[in-house]
């Protein structure tokens, strides 16, 4: 159906709350920071040097903690994407099978994304703790003595993977109810067809779950990326960036900028980020939307 | 018995060992929270136990000195209004706008899509100078709208992302067999559209409560008037510059976290009861 | 049948009710305030609302003091506010001296020297904490020479023990370690009797740094320190490698408690106040922290250990521990520093000290401290000078990263001296 070009202005009618917000509290203070990039300005001082790309051209050649940092949040995010989806997933399923008490299930499942910060960060400094911790305990307990004293988020092999557990686990609520969502949106009766052709359940899972799955995974995926390279908060209340700088990601490092009085190149750091965001993100959907198509 | 029960008997004692490991770790920092509430700071790292030592008199002091000291009568309507309103506006406009981008046809249709989106990619460090300076141009500082405005526009990108994602799913067979009918646009929106994406609706109103809920930094920064200022303010007074008042700041956290968990509640039963949905689909 | 009018209605009502919040603004009348103070200090809140109810009955002029924390948070206030030119009487922008002299260049901060120098303001306070809100003629950020800030209270960052597990291990708590050998023995017997030795908050890089800077004014003195902020002496100098070595040899003998790189410092706070760790660094604050933890705890304070080789004294971080600015645009510039200067005397001073622990600025009230916050008010003097450069925060934050990298056995001692000289390098190179 071809619509009037009186159809498409009334349409637009349809987003212009949006918009007309967006564009204002949004779009244009957005605006507005991305302009520092350019300069260089402590955020108090009355002029601003303008440096022209000279910080974009800094960050891209002479810091290679950032880099590093970049690395550090594509790892976490490598490990979400795969263990934490794969685990919303498998509750999810497990969830809708309309087993006894699965309503209790969904309600303990979104705990860890409802909990605060604070209290993550207590709890799971105390599993972590080299002496007293929980985690220690138990591993002594089972016979593996070595880890006596080993304080998991001060050693530089196992920190970032510590913090990303905690991550993992603090999110995968958030991928649990949006594909529970999803799952039942669709029909019963495409399984109660599939059990008469005989599909065994793997089958149906490969055949009818999955492919109707496809559009929600693309933006369980695509919020993982964005909450995991975004990650911040964790970080700062676990380890601050430590041990030496080693689980330091993007937005710390964006931070420690801006709060040293480095206004434009924190920007300017930002922007580059959002750039890398934004590739991955649109190769995602694109990779999804070819997977769909191939399924049609 | 036959064969056939036990293997899925076997199957059901798999699926509950898997689900109660995974919950087992969720529901225990909700009852150290709870437990190390009902302590003395003394007793919160001098003993590990989940049972607390104290009397019932404590109990009841803590909770009550944390109500009282951190204002929660006042903060925590405060926080009510801004979610519940924030919520709704952000439900309502997200939702027309995303049915806009999924099925209708209007200029700049993609263009201003990615605009949105590509704003929830970028971090922005530093974005409250501006907003403040925009805020105080439309004399919005220190006002609920103002904040409220904020609110609104930061949850727009996320709710139009994903509920475009779910209105592309929906069959389109029966919004066109109502728009022979003679049923408008908005009315298929608001008849046809909105019921069906029930399940996608009810994440939304989870994910940003909860997102308003615990907000501070722009309250704090865009607010000056006590009256005003939300629940996390009062859950601040606890965590002092040198001394963190653990006890107390568990029950505020308590208390604060309850309300999300009922919304939680409320909400995810419609995502269970979005089955309809699925009805023309394959 | 809807049409689109119902759009446009619906839209309509929108806009509608987004003006029926604007009328729904609460205008409860509130007694006006004469001055406003925004600070971070949430523990101290009640303390400062008795102070301002007093000196409201004394002179009638009517002070509010509101909290915005944590830190970070308000700093992040105080800039949008000066940008947008709505700072309140009294704030403080918690930067470094580069950050207060942009707020004092751009002309948001009143110059109180005249205030001070009336009736011997500035003379009731520690000579070191007014020195660290004094800018001196020749500064290198060309800010009028001046003081522009008035301390309310005192630190200085020593190390704590615990005498309990001292006895324990069989050493004196009453002669603790006074030098670096002297400390590693003491350190191997805490860990022979299996007891963590040394906690602090090390996952905070202004605390290992602190640490670190005690033994660099121990080796180097004033015109070392200032030579290597200068450029004149390299990082790579044998005593800064020795200044790494200290922390590496503090690992081999197992001093530190475990996971100390990541510790933040209210944890190594509960460690230590929690009897799992003997000694900890830490500063005079610890003194109320561990009172509201463990109200039992029996330790005493002692000098972080010299140096045999050292030529020079060692010296401790701390000075001014939370200090006030005026702001130069306030209608009630005047009243605000009066106001300030009332807070800085014996009285409230007094009052303020009692019930928060800590060492106020005034230096007659610190003579009727409690006895272990005397040990810390004498030692003020004791605590680094104020020199006329900084080193660039880059660099800083180099020396704490390959610090706690010392620590985890990543880097030796050289390599970081190395690395911290790289970076130096750089940050002349962008200077120039």
């Amino acid at each position: 159906m071809k619509a009037s070009p009186k159809e498409k202005s009334l349409n637009f009618l349809f987003i212009a709350p949006a918009l007309t917000l967006f564009l204002v509290f949004s779009f244009y203070p957005i605006l507005r920071t991305f302009q520092l990039s350019v300069f260089q300005w402590n955020g108090i001082d009355r002029d601003m040097l303008f440096v022209g790309l000279a910080q974009y051209k800094h960050i891209l050649f002479h810091n290679p903690m950032f880099w590093k940092s970049m690395l550090n949040a594509g790892y976490v995010t490598l490990l979400s994407l795969t263990l934490q989806n794969g685990l919303a997933l498998l509750l999810a399923l497990l969830v809708n099978r309309q087993i006894k008490g699965d309503n209790i299930y969904r309600m303990i499942f979104f705990l860890p994304p409802v909990l605060s910060g604070i209290v993550v960060g207590l709890i799971w400094k105390f599993v972590y703790d080299g002496n007293f911790g929980i985690l220690n305990h138990w591993l002594i307990s089972l016979g593996f003595v070595q880890f006596q004293d080993f304080a998991w988020l001060s050693e530089i092999k196992t920190a970032l993977t510590s913090v990303a557990v905690v991550h993992m686990w603090k999110g995968f609520g958030y991928g649990f109810i949006i594909l529970l969502a999803g799952l039942q949106t669709i029909s019963v009766e495409l399984y109660e067809a599939a059990e008469v052709d005989g599909a065994d359940a793997w089958q149906q899972f490969k055949n009818i779950t999955f492919p109707l799955l496809i559009p929600i995974f693309t933006i369980v995926s695509i919020l993982t990326i964005l909450g995991s390279m975004q990650i911040f908060d964790l970080i700062y209340s676990m380890t601050r960036g430590g041990p030496a700088g080693h689980t330091h990601v993007p937005i710390t490092k964006i931070y420690e900028y801006m709060s040293n009085g480095e206004f434009g190149y924190s920007t300017a750091m930002a922007v580059i980020f959002g750039m890398v965001l934004l590739v991955v993100s649109f190769a995602q959907i694109f990779i999804s939307k070819k997977l769909n198509y191939n399924n049609k | 018995m036959n064969i056939f029960k036990a293997k899925k008997i076997l199957l059901d004692i798999v699926t509950h060992g898997i689900l109660i490991s995974v919950a087992l770790t969720c529901v225990f920092p909700v009852f150290w929270m709870i437990s190390s509430s009902l302590k003395t700071q003394e007793e919160v790292f001098s003993s590990m136990s989940l049972i607390p030592q104290t009397g019932i008199a404590t109990w009841i002091s803590n909770y009550r000195t944390a109500f009282v000291e951190a204002n929660f009568g006042v903060y925590f309507m405060n926080s009510v209004f801004y979610t519940v309103v924030g919520v709704f506006f952000i439900i309502f406009i997200a939702s027309l706008a995303s049915y806009g981008f999924s099925r209708l046809q209007f200029w700049g249709k993609s263009f201003f899509f990615y605009l949105l989106i590509s704003t929830l990619l970028i971090p922005i460090p530093g974005v409250f100078v501006p907003l403040y300076l925009l805020l105080k141009k439309l004399s919005l500082l220190d006002t609920r709208t103002g904040l409220l405005l904020c609110y609104i526009s930061n949850g727009l990108a996320f709710g139009i992302f994903l509920l475009k994602g779910f209105f592309d799913e929906l069959p389109k067979e029966i919004e066109e067999a109502a728009l022979i009918d003679g049923c408008s646009r908005f009315g298929i929106y608001w008849r046809i559209a909105l019921p069906l994406a029930k399940p996608a609706l009810a994440t939304l109103v989870i994910m940003n409560s909860l997102t308003i809920w615990n907000e501070f930094l722009l309250a704090l920064v865009v607010l000056q008037d006590k009256a005003k200022m939300p629940i996390q303010r009062g859950l601040m007074v606890f965590q002092g510059t040198f001394i963190t008042d653990y006890p107390l700041l568990m029950a505020g956290l308590t208390i604060a976290t309850i309300p999300i968990v009922i919304v939680y509640l409320l909400m995810q039963k419609h995502i269970v009861k979005g089955i309809a949905a699925g009805a023309l689909k394959g | 049948m809807f049409k689109l009018k119902t759009l446009v209605l619906a839209q309509i009502t929108l806009a509608f009710a987004v003006c029926l919040f604007t009328g729904c603004e609460t205008k409860e009348p509130k007694p006006k305030a004469d001055i406003v103070i925004w600070h971070w200090m949430t523990d101290r809140q009640a303390a400062f609302e008795r102070l301002a109810d007093q000196y409201f009955k004394e002179t009638g002029v009517r002070v509010v003091f509101e909290t915005y924390a944590p830190t970070d948070v308000y700093k992040n206030k105080i800039s949008a506010a000066a940008t947008a030119a709505l700072l309140p009487d009294i704030f403080n922008p918690m930067g470094d001296r580069r950050e207060i002299a942009s707020y004092i260049n751009a002309g948001f901060i009143a110059d109180l020297t005249e205030d001070m120098n009336r009736d011997g303001w500035k003379d009731i306070f520690f000579e070191k904490a007014l020195a660290q809100n004094t800018f001196e003629p020749g500064n290198e950020w060309n800010v009028k020479p001046g003081i522009y800030a008035v301390p309310l209270d005192v630190n200085s960052l020593m190390i704590y023990y615990n005498k309990d597990l001292f006895t324990q291990a069989g050493l004196d708590p009453e002669n603790p370690p006074a030098t670096w050998p002297e400390f590693i023995e003491a350190g191997k017997k805490l860990r022979a009797a299996n007891i963590q030795p040394f906690v602090s908050g090390f996952g905070e890089g202004w605390l290992i740094g602190a640490f670190a800077q005690s033994y660099q004014w121990n080796l180097f003195g004033r015109q070392g320190v200032l030579d290597t902020i200068q450029g004149k002496i390299p990082y790579t100098d044998p005593r800064w490698v020795r200044i790494f070595e200290l922390f590496s040899e503090m690992r081999d003998n197992k001093l530190f408690a475990s996971g100390i790189v990541t510790m933040v410092n209210k944890d190594a706070e509960r460690t230590f106040a929690t009897g799992r760790a003997a000694m900890a660094f830490n500063g005079s604050w610890g003194v109320n922290v561990y009172q509201s933890m463990n109200p039992n705890l029996n330790y005493g304070v002692m000098m972080p250990p010299s140096l045999p080789e050292a030529k020079y004294p060692l010296l401790l971080f701390g000075g001014e521990g939370s200090s006030l600015f005026v702001n130069a645009n306030s209608p009630n510039r005047q009243k605000a520093s009066d106001f300030l200067r009332w807070m800085t005397q014996r009285g409230p001073q007094a009052q303020l000290a009692k019930e928060t622990l800590n060492i106020p600025s005034n230096r007659e009230v610190a003579e009727d401290l409690p006895p272990i916050l005397r040990i810390f008010s004498e030692n003020i003097k004791n605590t680094f000078e104020q020199l006329p450069v900084i080193e660039t925060w880059q660099v800083i934050n180099f020396i704490n990263i390959n610090l706690q990298s010392v620590i985890i056995g990543e880097r030796t001692p050289e390599q970081a001296a190395k690395e911290v000289q790289g970076e130096k390098e750089r940050q002349m190179k962008v200077a120039k």
